[in-house]
């Protein structure tokens, strides 16, 4: 057989976003060709990608084999606990204190908690360190300052790569390394306008 | 001759010590932004423009456009280091840059990429400075319909940046289309797509965009592949071009420098089809086409070339006309007019210091600029020597300040993430990022010229075909798409790539 | 990159990009009360993008007000939606007089009509604190164009099949509504063309792509002196100085004046203290007579009214522009 999987998953994708996108904007007036809605050109756009993703979608059952790599049943039930379990942090967080409730903060802590449960099986890690770790940042840095945020990134971003596990002293010369240079870089030099320490 | 006389001139107000020196500032600043992800030459030269106001107008200008050209050089260090495109277009220099830097011709890459962009920006300098208001007409023979079929021809012809599947990339180009939807409708005000967040008001941020789907997924994908990092320690070969290089490399930079010149010139949108309408170029005509998606030295050169000549010669329609090509020059217009200078036709006349100055000024940032980054290559190779455990969380920390920086808010950060989430899933089923880019680049101006197109023809879709211009270019595309999709079609993917 | 260190120490920090104002704000100004003001770089929301008129005049305006009062005035440019994205950020801003708007026409003026789901309200949800510039519309059209007056226009419009394209730098901007006005007027066929801010709609109009367009005059005024587009008409009361050659729309019949205007705004409940030393700076600063004379050049008049002054005009303007609106049919969600 020579099924195409990965162009299958692919134009699964594409036909979903399309979809999405053309309900979408039934909200939008579609206006005449001479004076277009903001509704015309989604609809071109969103109609064309259905095309194409259902030529891709024909297109993989003659141009395989391209198996997709297998997921374990633990990778599988991780995913869908990493997807329930930032939802309803997400969910949640606002009652956690004025903190949570104001700008981003509540998705950012939701999306923080999806990934780091998604660190749990070995498939999933790496995309969960390095994603958690940029949350960390987003969340230390306008109340923690730049270098607690910092500090936190890396420490969570080491999490991804074995080498770091066993060696605390290594991680901790990165840590201190980086903050002394994103200091200079961006404090000192390009003095971009964020605290530098906590504030309380 | 006159020309000589007033470049004698212009040499003479661009070697004094006062611009010489903001000049070489301007292009230090410019390159280092340029490898810092995120801070882009408009944030930048924004923040400096209350400097320039004691400043004498030409030392201003020639401050400003050596961090102009000094960024589009500095985004392609790390685009070719990292896989990391700060700027539109170091999109294309990624493709063949940061395959050739696997292979351990780092050195090689960066000094094409310095050496071409040097070439090309005398080239343009030149063209600037002898025909630039002859070249002005051209610009304004392309009314929207010819604009709109220009960009659907970028479209198109940008499904030839993908490795892969045709048709594949060319639903990335429509779906990169797609995104670019989202945020405030232009000719109406209303808000498409943006689910009640005030931050996607202006669109998705290109820079998060691109850092998420090539920066971070790239991260997270050499984390998963340990072989594919020993390479990068193992083979750093000579630093400098070998001679086989210099010799498959020129050609690509002659055809890049006039790809470059002449889209540059085009107000709005030119300038960022430049760079990859010369990668285009060379996947069709270069000797090597076969070696395209390894890491081909044509597919650096070509595109470094083309990218520094538009930036030079996107002057053209703000010197001859006065009218800005893209958001830089809209601040550049904004520090002459602070002066007292209203940029236009008549500033040959009016201000020749300041037009003959800048004129060579741009050709000694170009040479400051050679001088600045050859040094540095051999520096810049050396990051890669160092083990990727250490590397890694430092490019993840930039990513994280840079996209924080964009607009000092963490909304983007948590985009980035997001992005980074979809580039990785992208790769694993071999969805090719670059043509999504360019099409979220080039789709909102081509909707725009579309809609002014039908609104100035009543409603007419023949003025597409009825103006010459718009003509050519439909057809251009149209036999660039059948010949791209009839092989696809027949014989699978294997030949549509070969083609 | 040393060097920009030292750039920028002697331009009194510009690079400091914007601080966050939600978290540092309301504490600042609790401990430092009115008499300290300002304790911080204040921000200048620009609610257009870089080098447009506003953006310039409120560069121009920044410098003075810099000068004056000690703290560095960064210019932040927050374009989007008819300047709507802008000034509706400083309506939720903290008063503590440390963030500020450029308030201009097409956001204090005509939006509250235009948009129907506007978020603030013009008036109450800002403190106004002074009128900075105003400058009327010109019509300009393509040098080859075959028609020198507006009565011409009119009359070329109703010949042509197709009526007459007018271009303007985008939709429910004043220029856009001058264009309705006119054509309700003049009783013209005018087909109005959108585009994304007025650089792009001038090359279109020096290429002829589109005959006429409503524009600005600070942003007509270089193009005009240049002779790349001839102006039509002027839609002031009287000939302006810079222009006495231009006649304007009431000469050739059509009585109809539009300027538009930029002023300086906050927040609503900013301290009437600091806001008496803002106006007092900035009419200091508009008196300066380098910066009229920039301004006259680019075709503005600066402005001089106290806050409650500018309060009214405020509400003057919404009550004036209400009906051209509804009149010209223009509506946005």
């Amino acid at each position: 057989m020579k099924v195409n999987s990965k162009d299958i998953a692919a134009s699964a994708i594409l036909i979903l976003l399309a979809v999405v996108g053309l309900w979408l904007n039934l909200d939008h007036n579609l206006g005449s060709a001479r004076r277009m809605g903001p509704g015309y050109m989604p609809m071109l756009v969103f109609w064309t990608l259905l095309g194409l993703a259902g030529l891709v979608l024909l297109a993989a059952f003659f141009s395989g084999p391209d198996p997709l790599q297998k997921w374990t049943t633990q990778e599988s039930v991780n995913l869908a606990l990493a997807i329930a379990v930032g939802t309803a942090v997400w969910w949640v967080a606002p009652n956690f204190g004025t903190f949570f409730s104001s700008t981003y903060n509540g998705v950012g802590l939701g999306m923080l908690a999806g990934f780091l449960v998604l660190c749990w099986s070995l498939g999933w890690r790496l995309i969960g360190c390095i994603c958690a770790a940029m949350c960390v940042f987003a969340l230390l840095l306008e109340q923690g300052g730049l270098m607690l945020a910092l500090i936190g990134t890396i420490l969570v971003a080491s999490l991804a790569e074995p080498e770091h596990r066993d060696r605390p002293l290594g991680v901790m010369g990165i840590t201190i390394f980086l903050l002394a240079l994103c200091w200079w870089v961006f404090i000192k030099q390009l003095d971009i306008r964020v605290s530098v320490w906590p504030q309380f | 001759m006159d020309l000589l006389g007033n470049l004698a001139h212009g040499f003479y107000v661009a070697l004094s010590f006062q611009n010489l020196l903001f000049a070489l500032i301007g292009a230090l600043i410019g390159t280092a932004i340029g490898v810092l992800p995120g801070i882009g030459p408009v944030a930048t030269i924004s923040l400096l423009l209350p400097i320039t106001f004691g400043q004498p107008a030409t030392t201003a200008i020639i401050m400003l456009a050596g961090i102009y050209y000094g960024a589009q050089y500095g985004g392609s260090t790390t685009a070719i280091l990292l896989n990391l495109p700060g700027e539109i277009s170091s999109v294309v220099t990624t493709l063949e840059g940061y395959k050739m830097a696997r292979n351990g011709r780092a050195g090689a890459a960066l000094a094409t990429s310095a050496l071409a962009s040097f070439f090309a920006g005398t080239v343009a300098t030149v063209v600037v400075a002898g025909s630039g208001p002859l070249l002005t007409s051209v610009a304004l023979s392309f009314g929207p319909a010819d604009y709109f079929s220009l960009m659907l021809l970028g479209l198109i012809i940008s499904a030839v940046l993908a490795q892969g599947s045709v048709l594949k990339s060319i639903s990335m180009v429509v779906l990169g289309v797609a995104l670019g939807l989202v945020g405030t409708d232009v000719q109406t005000g209303q808000q498409r797509f943006t689910f009640g967040v005030p931050e996607l008001s202006d669109g998705i941020g290109f820079v998060a965009l691109a850092m998420g789907m090539f920066g971070i997924a790239e991260i997270i994908l050499n984390l998963e592949r340990p072989e594919a990092r020993s390479v990068l320690k193992t083979k750093v070969g000579s630093l400098f071009l070998t001679r086989e290089e210099f010799r498959r490399a020129t050609p690509s930079v002659l055809r890049g420098t006039a790809v470059g010149t002449c889209l540059g010139i085009l107000p709005g949108g030119g300038a960022s089809l430049s760079s990859f309408g010369s990668y285009m170029m060379e996947r069709k005509v270069s000797k090597n086409r076969h070696l395209f998606g390894t890491g081909a030295i044509e597919g650096v050169a070509g595109p470094e070339a083309a990218n520094n000549a538009a930036a030079q010669t996107s002057f053209i329609p703000l010197l001859t006309l006065g009218i800005p090509s893209n958001a830089v020059m809209a601040l550049m217009v904004g520090a002459l007019i602070i002066q007292g200078i209203q940029p236009g036709p008549r500033m040959v006349e009016a201000q020749p210091d300041l037009f003959w100055g800048l004129i060579c000024s741009m050709w000694i940032g170009n040479v400051m600029l050679l001088i600045i980054n050859l040094p540095m290559i051999g520096m810049w190779v050396k990051l890669l020597q160092v083990p990727y455990k250490f590397l890694y969380p430092a490019i993840l920390v930039f990513c994280c300040i840079g996209s924080y920086s964009i607009n000092n808010n963490v909304f983007d950060v948590y985009m980035t993430v997001l992005f980074a989430v979809f580039g990785v899933v992208c790769s694993k089923l071999k969805m090719e990022p670059a043509p999504l880019l360019i099409g979220f680049v080039l789709g909102p101006m081509m909707e725009e010229h579309l809609r002014r197109a039908m609104l100035l023809s009543r409603g007419d879709p023949m003025v597409f075909v009825e103006r010459p211009i718009s003509a050519t270019m439909l057809a251009i595309a149209s036999v660039a798409l059948i010949a791209m999709l009839l092989p696809s079609l027949r014989k699978g993917k294997e030949a549509a790539m070969a083609g | 990159m040393l060097s920009r260190r030292a750039l920028l120490a002697g331009g009194a920090a510009v690079a400091a990009l914007p601080v966050d104002a939600r978290a540092q704000d309301l504490s600042a100004a609790a401990s430092s009360g009115v008499a300290a003001w300002p304790t911080q770089p204040i921000r200048l929301v620009v609610p257009f993008a870089p080098g447009g008129t506003t953006d310039l005049v409120a560069r121009m305006l920044a410098q003075g007000l810099q000068d004056r009062l000690g703290q560095p005035f960064i210019i932040e440019n927050r374009p989007g939606a008819g300047a709507t994205v802008g000034s509706q950020q400083v309506a939720q801003a903290a008063p503590d007089c440390h963030t500020l708007l450029m308030s201009n026409i097409a956001s204090h003026g005509i939006a509250p009509t235009l948009y129907r789901t506007l978020r603030y309200d013009a008036v109450k949800d800002f403190t106004h604190v002074a009128l900075v510039v105003s400058n009327p519309s010109v019509f300009v059209a393509n040098p080859r164009f075959a028609g020198p007056t507006l009565a011409d226009v009119a009359r070329l419009s109703r010949e042509a099949p197709r009526g007459i394209d007018i271009a303007s730098s985008g939709s429910g901007s004043s220029n856009h509504l001058l264009i309705v006005q006119f054509g309700q007027a003049a009783n013209a066929r005018v087909n109005h063309v959108p585009y994304r801010g007025a650089g792009p709609a001038m090359t279109d109009v020096i290429a002829g792509v589109v005959p006429l367009m409503s524009d600005s005059l600070p942003s007509a005024a270089g193009h005009i002196r240049q002779g790349s587009v001839r102006a039509v008409a002027m839609a002031s009361a009287e000939r302006h100085p810079a222009f006495p050659e231009v006649p304007t729309f009431r000469e050739q019949g059509i009585d109809l004046v539009s300027d538009s205007w930029f002023g300086l705004s906050g927040p609503a409940g900013m301290p009437p203290a600091v806001v008496q030393r803002l106006s007092q700076s900035t009419l200091a600063v508009l008196a300066e007579p380098g910066l009229r004379i920039r301004f006259t050049e680019l075709g503005g008049t600066p402005g001089a009214l106290s806050p409650s002054g500018y309060t009214e005009f405020v509400r003057a303007e919404v009550a004036r522009w209400a009906p051209v609106v509804r009149a010209s049919g223009a509506e946005v969600g």
